[in-house]
């Protein structure tokens, strides 16, 4: 009796308990994130940690001139205005755009967006002689856009903005260069003390921010896109790099949302009735093949066999199938796939015919090593991927050697290419990529130009033909013809196999029930205003 | 005794100078990019190039050092190459979130040591006595990461009773009832090793005194057991304080580990993240903090015992 | 102990070595956790050394894995019904049971080898400083108490973090950790011998000093140098697991224990437990019999020394 009493007298107590816990919650709505990087992304205003950066510490905080569209689920994303509201090449001198940029827009320090800050924006990546030029971010910036020169101002609402040579894929570039309030960076002249109180014009103002901990950001009612005014009233961003930890904070209710849970995880957070989105985005999975003369991979023949080696399906149980068959660089019902004569997919008897004419067969087994990391951003299970795909191979006559090394070596390594040192004499080398725009999906890998040490076309395809393709699509400004001639790289690409596609990742997210709203883009970025708590 | 304590000051400045030689040098023996923490997976070589000069990696590395070394003379650890933070700041944070832990850890570990100690002691040779002893010798040898795991996936997946990460609801460290539920896992944790060996040297300390000839001299003089009891915890205090103060060296050095595993923002994370980011700045300033934390807990260590037993007061 | 002048030229004493030797194996036996150490440690040593017969599958040969039996809970049979997975098998269809004999190799050849190392180094250094004293003793003494003044993990850690990863780097960071140990403890036990009649009775006969510390001062160091090599032992095989865990020991390809705790930590949430479950209890189970056996010979070897 006395025991039932107490009972009763505890659960009242813990009722009322959680009543208070919930009645703050019903005046302001808080959505607390599990990121996959290891610390706060930089609020400098170009963010590091790659594109999760961007996601987090970006395009929450700041806008770029040129945006993602991200509000649908089912079509690839475009390029849509942001704070430019139309841009166009100027027809003589195709080094030149001209950029009229949105009015009425204020930063969160309630200071105006014009011609000037965005010329600011654009000195302090471009302009040694600016107090506000920094190194730190130049470095996550440049690489994006290789090709961007300089701007200079018109008038209030219109700069022209310069590039070194014809080059279509700008607009794509600038996504990532964030626009942060001039007078924000004046009052301390210092990127270091403005990423502690960063300013930008983006949906969400910065609150807090406790170093490796957490970034808290609030809702900004004055943005200028009344239909991305976040529906949320905050949202807290906490780094966790162990997947395990991210599982074990989400069920433990700290955390309403975790980037990238272990697929092995994903059974069980959705059987506790956790939401499990995913949606392919541009990423691809690839073993990029060493092309050089004298390599067996300067045969097509061969490449084409490692090609058709392999059964995806495979690879996709492996992973819980939380990834897609790649059948080239893109999916394929991307406007830049095009239609290539060739086709990627698991057929070991094609595979043993193309090795047979190319002089391999099991009296002379075709030998080859292969630079992979055991972990590593978005290189999703490297070692079981790998295995698999050597047990395959086997089976054609090809014998695969592994060089596992530190993800942050290989990645060194990608950028000296495969004739340098480093690569160990490596016929190709594993290094997952995002391609969502013309220049990270292409130009970069199969420019000629853009071997080591300019870019990451690391196994030296020296194709006149494809440069010819790429250099149409870089020059090609209108938005359909680039398309086109982007899709002849792509059936080039596809055929010529300098890449052997393995598989996309599909970015899967778990979100606590209470999360609604949600639309996955099939982006790296993603859209936080549309979410609510509930 | 002064000119001792002076000798051994003197004494630690050598010490402490080659530290910063082993690790600055350390770190530039190091396969990898010094800037791969910042760089974006596809910058070019020109750019690393540049990079390299901006944040002055270009000279020749023992003007590196002097520059180093006259700036961590006046305090100043520069800025983390992957947060653009000064190291100083993350530093002085990490330190003190260790210290939260290593109190709590010990706190438990000697308590818990202390009672499991005595009672095998005093029942030498019954089966509270083995089991203790098992007890304890499991303590030192299982995996205690791997008993983090568990006591995660015990009370915060499945009983959602405690936090499974992190130091706290948000930032920084306050003495509530909050942040104390984020201290228990992590806490317990880092106690297991410290509890075992607690226990052990309790209990041979009290086996051996209640052995010896005035204990059992006393009995016989009729003195009750309070009073024995009282005998044997004056005799044992002294050696257990110094065991648990040689354990709070061990603390600091075991936290990486259970700092990991619980992502418990302290120096043993700190130490861990700025390995695998190469943050050479950050690296170097940590390695050197945790240094000369151990040098000088050991000159304290070595003055207190002389200050005790004249005796050491070596040559 | 014997300090007689005569048994001094030859290999010494032979009657009463052995003697001792059944003196201490006497001594050893009379514990039977420390016996049942030793037979748990045999077993390990024999279930490793024999791995590659004993292991129902070769976990390293690709060929034989089939991925379809990947996170097979314990007791399951093969989807070609050729064998039993007793323990479950892991992400990659490897049996966890062959994968833990296969670990249990890697380990203890690190152990061993690092024990081995750093007992030659640190007996070395120990028996030098000892000799001869001085200046050189003061300055071996020093390094030696500066390196003991930081933890054995950070340093490795550290250590790792420049050399990358490897078995054989994980061997010299543990060396390099461990070996002042034993040249503390031989020091010490060749400081007590220095003074004995027997050595000084040598150096009138003007033997060699090579000699003398080696055929006569370092057999007597032996007893406390195996209870510190035992203690080590268990040290060296948990910290290699330790450091394996954090990231930075042996590479993915060469999993010892802690490598797959490490890697089926990733499970752990799934319920797929027994990956990293199974390979935790067998490290545990090698340390703790290590630990007994070392405890007890501690007792019998140098009894009251430091704690």
């Amino acid at each position: 009796m006395y025991c039932s009493l107490l009972l009763k007298r505890a659960r009242l107590a813990l009722a009322s308990a959680l009543l208070l816990a919930a009645l703050p919650a019903g005046a302001q709505t808080t959505l607390r994130i599990g990121m996959t990087a290891a610390d706060i992304p930089a609020t400098t205003s170009q963010p590091d940690s790659g594109f999760e950066g961007n996601r987090f510490a970006g395009l929450t905080l700041f806008d770029a001139l040129t945006l993602w569209d991200l509000s649908s689920a089912e079509k690839p994303s475009v390029v849509i205005p942001g704070l430019a509201e139309s841009w166009a090449v100027d027809a003589k001198d195709k080094t030149k755009w001209v950029f009229k940029l949105r009015k009425g827009v204020k930063f969160h320090d309630g200071t105006a967006f014009n011609a000037d800050a965005a010329i600011f924006n654009f000195e302090k990546v471009l302009d040694k002689s600016k107090p506000h030029y920094d190194a730190r971010l130049v470095a996550q910036t440049l690489p994006r856009m290789p090709t961007l020169k300089g701007a200079t101002k018109v008038d209030d609402y219109t700069i022209i903005v310069e590039t070194s040579e014809p080059d279509a894929f700008l607009p794509f570039n600038l996504t990532n260069l964030f626009m942060a309030s001039p007078a924000a960076w004046a009052k301390t002249r210092s990127w270091t003390e403005f990423a502690k109180a960063p300013v930008g014009s983006g949906p969400w103002k910065f609150v807090r921010l406790v170093p490796r901990e957490r970034l808290e950001l609030e809702k900004f009612t004055g943005y200028w896109n009344k239909n991305r005014v976040p529906k949320t009233d905050r949202m807290v961003l906490i780094p966790m790099p162990e997947p395990n930890t991210r599982v074990a904070a989400l069920l433990s209710g700290q955390v309403d949302w975790i980037e990238a849970p272990p697929s092995d995880a994903i059974p069980q957070l959705r059987s506790k009735g956790y939401q499990i989105t995913s949606n392919p985005y541009p990423h691809t999975w690839p073993w990029q093949l060493n092309v050089a003369p004298g390599s067996p991979f300067a045969d097509k023949r061969v490449r084409q066999a490692l090609q058709l080696a392999v059964d995806r399906e495979g690879l996709r149980r492996l992973l819980g199938f939380n990834a897609i068959a790649a059948k080239g660089v893109v999916f394929e019902n991307h406007p830049w796939f095009g239609k290539p004569k060739f086709e990627v997919k698991y057929d070991p008897v094609t595979a043993r015919k193309l090795l047979a004419e190319a002089g391999y067969g099991p009296g002379k087994r075709l030998k080859m090593k292969v630079q992979i990391s055991a972990s590593g951003s978005g290189q999703m299970q490297p070692i079981a991927m790998n295995e698999y795909i050597q047990q395959q191979l086997k089976e054609i006559g090809v014998d695969v050697e592994f060089d596992v090394i530190v993800w942050e070596t290989l990645f060194n390594n990608w950028r000296l290419g495969a004739k340098d040192p480093a690569a160990r004499g490596a016929d190709a080398i594993n290094v997952s990529f995002a391609w969502q725009d013309p220049f990270f999906g292409f130009a970069r890998f199969y420019d000629s130009r853009m071997v080591a040490p300019r870019s990451v076309n690391w196994g030296w395809i020296q194709d006149a033909e494809m440069d010819k393709l790429v250099a149409k699509a870089r020059g090609s400004f209108d938005a359909k013809a680039r398309d086109i001639a982007l899709s002849k790289v792509h059936e080039r690409a596809v055929e010529e196999s300098y890449f052997l596609f393995w598989v996309h990742d599909v970015g899967p997210r778990a979100l606590s029930p209470k999360v609604k709203g949600f639309v996955q883009a099939k982006n790296w970025f993603q859209d936080f205003s549309t979410v609510s708590m509930q | 005794m002064f000119y001792y304590l002076l000798k051994r000051l003197a004494l630690v400045i050598p010490i402490a100078l080659s530290v910063t030689i082993v690790c600055f040098s350390l770190v530039y023996i190091a396969p990898g990019d010094p800037l791969s923490a910042i760089l974006p997976s596809d910058a070019s070589i020109e750019l690393i190039d540049k990079l390299k000069k901006d944040y002055g990696l270009d000279k020749p590395i023992p003007v590196q050092y002097a520059i180093w070394l006259g700036r961590a003379v006046q305090g100043d650890l520069g800025t983390s190459i992957a947060t653009g933070r000064p190291v100083n700041a993350e530093l002085g944070r990490a330190i003190f979130n260790t210290l939260i832990l290593a109190l709590f850890g010990s706190l438990i570990g000697f308590s818990l040591g202390l009672a499991f100690g005595t009672i095998a002691g005093y029942r030498q040779g019954t089966w509270i006595d083995k089991s203790v002893t098992a007890l304890a010798v499991a303590g030192v040898s299982v995996p205690h990461y791997w008993l983090g795991m568990v006591m995660v996936i015990v009370f915060s997946v499945y009983f959602n009773m405690l936090p499974a990460m992190g130091a706290g609801p948000g930032g920084d460290w306050i003495w509530d009832a909050e942040h104390l539920k984020y201290v228990v896992l992590p806490a317990i944790t880092i106690s297991v090793i410290p509890t075992a060996i607690v226990t052990r040297t309790v209990r041979a300390l009290v086996a051996d005194i209640l052995g010896r000839e005035f204990v059992i001299a006393l009995r016989a003089k009729g003195l009750t057991d309070r009073g024995v009891f009282w005998h044997v915890v004056k005799n044992a205090a002294p050696t257990s304080l110094a065991v648990m103060g040689v354990q709070l060296g061990y603390l600091m050095g075991g936290s990486i580990l259970v700092e990991t595993v619980f992502s418990w923002p302290g120096s043993g994370f700190l130490l861990n993240t700025a390995i695998f980011q190469r943050d050479i700045p950050l690296l170097q300033g940590t390695i050197l903090a945790l240094a000369l934390f151990f040098v000088s807990l050991n000159l304290i260590v070595d003055l207190v015992q002389t200050a005790l037993d004249p005796r050491i007061r070596r040559a | 102990m014997s300090t007689t002048v005569i048994g001094l030229a030859s290999p010494a004493m032979p009657a009463p070595r052995e003697s001792m030797l059944r003196l201490f194996a006497a001594q050893f036996a009379s514990s039977k956790l420390a016996l049942l150490g030793l037979v748990f440690l045999v077993l390990f040593l024999m279930l490793a050394i024999f791995a590659p017969w004993i292991a129902p599958q070769n976990p390293f040969e690709l060929a034989t894995l089939n991925i379809m039996d990947s996170k097979l809970p314990p007791g399951s049979v093969s989807s070609n019904g050729a064998m039993t997975y007793w323990l479950g098998t892991d992400g990659q269809a490897r049996d966890v049971f062959s994968a833990i004999l296969y670990g249990l190799r890697i380990s203890l050849i690190v152990g061993f080898v690092t024990v081995s190392a750093a007992f030659t180094i640190g007996a070395t250094v120990g028996l030098i400083s000892a000799y001869f004293g001085g200046r050189i003793d003061a300055l071996l003494m020093r390094i030696v108490d500066i390196q003991l003044s930081f933890p054995a993990i950070l340093v490795a850690l550290v250590l790792l973090a420049v050399l990358g990863k490897g078995v054989d780097k994980v061997i010299y960071a543990l060396v390099a950790v461990q070996w002042a140990y034993f040249a503390r403890a031989a020091r010490g036990a060749a400081i007590v011998e220095r003074n004995k009649e027997y050595v000084q009775a040598a150096r009138c006969m003007s033997l060699s000093w090579q000699r003398i510390l080696w055929r006569h001062i370092f057999p007597n160091c032996i007893p406390p140098l195996m209870v510190i090599a035992t203690i080590d032992l268990a040290h060296a095989i948990a910290l290699e697991a330790t450091l394996s865990f954090l990231g930075v020991g042996v590479p993915v390809t060469e999993p010892s224990l802690g490598m797959l705790i490490s890697n089926g930590y990733e499970f752990m949430m799934s319920g797929a437990y027994w990956i990293a479950f199974y390979p935790g209890i067998a490290l545990a189970l090698v340390v703790v019999a290590i630990n007994m056996v070392g405890d007890h010979l501690r007792d019998i070897l140098n009894p009251r020394n430091e704690i």
